[in-house]
């Protein structure tokens, strides 16, 4: 990657003169990196080996070409910017104050009538402008109805006005209790989290407290406080996230106060993980979701906290980046295969608020193997694949490959089996017509064997062995 | 202990009427419906029987509340005998018709003996743990509201954990409460259901699930571990395990686990009888553990 984005500085140092737009001039280095993308095997031996061009280099020109089509193809919706938001804010403030002081009338109460309500986008300024609109429509109030509908409102629009507080400097308001065999002394505690943040506050006595605190570093917190004890009880809150809600631009009615959301390829591990318990699994075929997908499917799940996990590694990124977008609090696994998110959800408890840090422990449960086929020469880790071949892959590397599906899969049992029972056999979408169970069965008697529809694109099968 | 004190219970204790090491103890028999037929506990009738009845014959069986006359009856027959009679009961929410007989019977009794009924919010096994401390307790003292109080903490301090290959047994006898989430699973699952004694619902809710026995063990000694840093417990003071004897390996690897996992004073295994062979089906069994 740190290849081609030296040649794009080499390319538009070259041609930086022949056009004013940067962005047209990046385009116009993509067919150039194109070229060194391909060179990429030539530079790097393990590449060549593999058959393969740098994927960080490939995704660094996806990621121009992505800029290049949005950039000229997007219209980009429009939004009331917070600026316009409390400008408006204002201007309806004002009125009210200055109707309330007996101020001379102005121009200002009909701007406000005539504004389009519907084009606010805001919640809350919507709900505002609205009301004063009704306030300054209604001429059959008394005099004391209206008087106390104007300071109604005023309050309304200075909360609004106060609700922007841009200087939030540490970020997470994290609380826990602490409790230990022996008694705290609370001085030692106090000098070893002063330094996290602030709005410190510590209370209790004797072997059990309470700690709260703004923190931009929740986990030293935790870590220090863990020193002192058993930590029974943790919260950690996104102040700006829940800043951002609370001024944003459209408001959710949380229906839950906790879901679990599972992104998977198949639609079998789909039907899987929802009959093991998950809120909502999302089957994203062959293309992994993008950040704007994820953040509208974890708002509509209309949830306070969120439990999200994805099958693929990839897919963290844009997930870590969809949480911190949308509106609830998301706790990522970090999972990686469709098999982590079956052990997560077999380890579901009815209190998972309380064990959502465990989650992440719970995920490497169930051994497993993957199984595929080669589509091209390799040699990896040792282990010469030849195309049409199929390999196993296990802990993430290749271990092994052969021409038959049944004896590469049995070559895997025979090498990772211990005292495991059972071998559950997950197929996926490409796979026509075969029954490896059967095969295995004969192979080994004494196993038991089961086999079910994943639906998975990337992979022939996954074999579990529990 | 300076009082004459009666324990009445029944037969789904999760423990054979013999490990009962109490003197004063008397029992009901639960009436098991199998079609027209009513049967009881007996030497023929056993959880066994049944079992291998339900996997030969398919049968269907359910059970019916405690008889309020046998109930009374069997006051009526020692109420001269004991200064105060402690009945021991199978949770209210899970039967309420039981617990309602037994409060029924205590009015009746009230000019001429003091009752205490423990709603111990349990069944099989987390009834026999209540059953079990509350003889510990009753040798420290006969002071009625002191046992009333002792007896509230320990039904909140016991905790039960079955495992039930197919929960449709429990389904079918109208027991399974919260457990429901774990019904209809694509995969072949063994499902653990609880009845936690701090929960005042006192309903089965759903512990999780696995695929193999060994998993669903230490599913079960995980939560049980977690329940005890909650609770801050540093030992479990009884535990009873038991269950249907065809699975007996699975029944030895969570006793192991428990064992080599959290200090327990006393453990006991235990067996099933007739009634508890309903809900926990072909291959059930459980775990209760007391942390009080």
């Amino acid at each position: 990657m740190l290849t081609l984005m030296s040649e794009l500085k080499k390319k538009y140092s070259e041609i930086m003169t022949t056009k004013e737009n940067p962005l047209e001039l990046i385009i116009d280095c993509i067919p150039h990196l194109r070229e060194i993308l391909e060179k990429t095997p030539d530079m790097l031996p393990v590449l060549k080996q593999a058959g393969v061009v740098d994927s960080g280099g490939a995704g660094f020109l996806i990621l121009l070409e992505g800029l290049e089509r949005e950039f000229n193809s997007r219209k980009i919706p429009e939004a009331l910017s917070l600026f316009a938001a409390l400008k408006i804010n204002s201007v309806v403030k004002n009125l009210l104050v200055k109707r309330s002081l007996r101020k001379k009338r102005s121009d200002t109460g009909t701007l406000v009538q005539n504004l389009g309500v519907g084009n606010i986008t805001n919640a809350r300024l919507h709900n505002i402008v609205h009301n004063v609109q009704q306030y300054l429509k209604n001429r059959t109030h008394n005099h004391n109805n209206k008087y106390q509908a104007r300071e109604a409102l005023i309050k309304d629009t200075k909360e609004f006005e106060s609700s922007w507080n841009p200087d939030i400097r540490y970020r997470y308001c994290t609380e826990l209790t602490v409790s230990s065999d022996k008694n705290i002394d609370s001085q030692v505690l106090r000098e070893q989290i002063i330094k996290h943040g602030d709005s410190l506050v510590i209370s209790g006595r004797g072997n059990t407290y309470k700690i709260h605190i703004h923190t931009n570093k929740p986990d030293s917190v935790i870590k220090d406080i863990s020193l002192f004890g058993n930590i029974i009880f943790r919260k950690v809150d996104d102040m700006k996230k829940q800043h951002r809600n609370f001024i944003s631009y459209d408001s959710i009615e949380y229906e839950k106060e906790q879901s679990i959301f599972c992104i998977v390829s198949g639609e079998g591990f789909k039907k899987i993980l929802q009959s093991l318990g998950a809120d909502y699994v999302y089957d994203y075929g062959k293309r992994k979701p993008s950040v704007k997908k994820l953040v509208d499917l974890l708002n509509s799940l209309k949830s306070k906290n969120i439990i999200a996990a994805p099958d693929d590694g990839d897919i963290l990124m844009s997930l870590k980046y969809a949480a911190s977008l949308c509106k609830a609090n998301v706790f990522i696994v970090e999972s990686k295969n469709a098999i982590s998110l079956i052990s997560l959800l077999m380890g579901k408890t009815n209190e998972i608020n309380k064990t959502n840090f465990l989650f992440s422990d719970r995920i490497n449960n169930i051994k497993h193997f993957i199984v595929s086929k080669a589509a091209k020469k390799s040699s990896v880790d040792g282990v010469a694949v030849k195309n049409g071949d199929f390999f196993v892959i296990y802990n993430g590397k290749i271990i092994l490959s052969g021409k038959t599906l049944k004896d590469v899969a049995a070559e895997a049992i025979n090498k990772l089996l211990n005292d495991e029972s059972i071998i559950t056999i997950y197929k996926g979408l490409h796979v026509k017509g075969n029954n490896l169970a059967a095969g295995l069965k004969n192979k080994f008697p004494g196993l038991e064997f089961e086999e079910y529809y994943g639906g998975q694109t990337q992979y022939l099968y996954y074999l579990t062995l529990e | 202990m300076d009082k004459r004190i009666l324990i009445i219970s029944a037969d789904n204790l999760g423990i054979g009427i013999d490990q009962v090491p109490y003197q004063h103890f008397e029992y009901l028999k639960y009436p098991v419906l199998i079609g027209e037929e009513e049967y009881r506990e007996s030497e023929t009738y056993s959880a066994k029987w049944l079992l291998e009845r339900f996997i030969k014959e398919k049968i269907a069986a359910k059970s019916s509340s405690l008889s309020r006359a046998e109930m009374t009856n069997l006051i009526e027959k020692n109420v001269n005998n004991y200064d105060l009679i402690i009945q021991v009961v199978m949770g209210s929410n899970m039967s309420a018709a039981t617990f309602n007989i037994a409060e029924e019977v205590k009015e009746k009794f009230r000019e001429r003996i003091p009752v205490i009924n423990i709603d111990s919010r349990q069944v099989t096994g987390g009834i026999g743990a209540v059953l079990l401390r509350l003889i510990d307790i009753i040798k420290t003292t006969d002071d009625v509201e002191g046992i009333k109080k002792q007896a509230e903490e320990l039904v909140v301090n016991t905790f039960s954990y079955y495992v039930t290959p197919d929960l449709n047994y429990l389904y079918r006898g109208g027991r399974i409460g919260k457990a429901k989430a774990l019904l209809g699973s694509v995969l072949r699952m063994l499902p653990v259901i609880g009845l936690m004694g701090d929960d005042p619902e006192g309903v089965v809710v759903p512990v999780g699930q696995g695929r193999t026995y060994k998993q669903v063990n230490s599913l079960i000694i995980n939560s049980i571990r977690e329940k005890m840093n909650e609770k801050k417990a540093d030992k479990i003071t009884i535990s009873i395990i038991s269950g249907d004897e065809s699975n007996s390996e699975a029944i030895n690897g969570l006793r192991q686990e428990l064992v080599s996992s959290v200090p327990v004073e006393k453990l006991v295994t235990g067996k099933l009888h007739l009634v508890e062979a309903i809900y926990m089906g072909p291959g059930g069994y459980g775990i209760t553990v007391c942390m009080k």
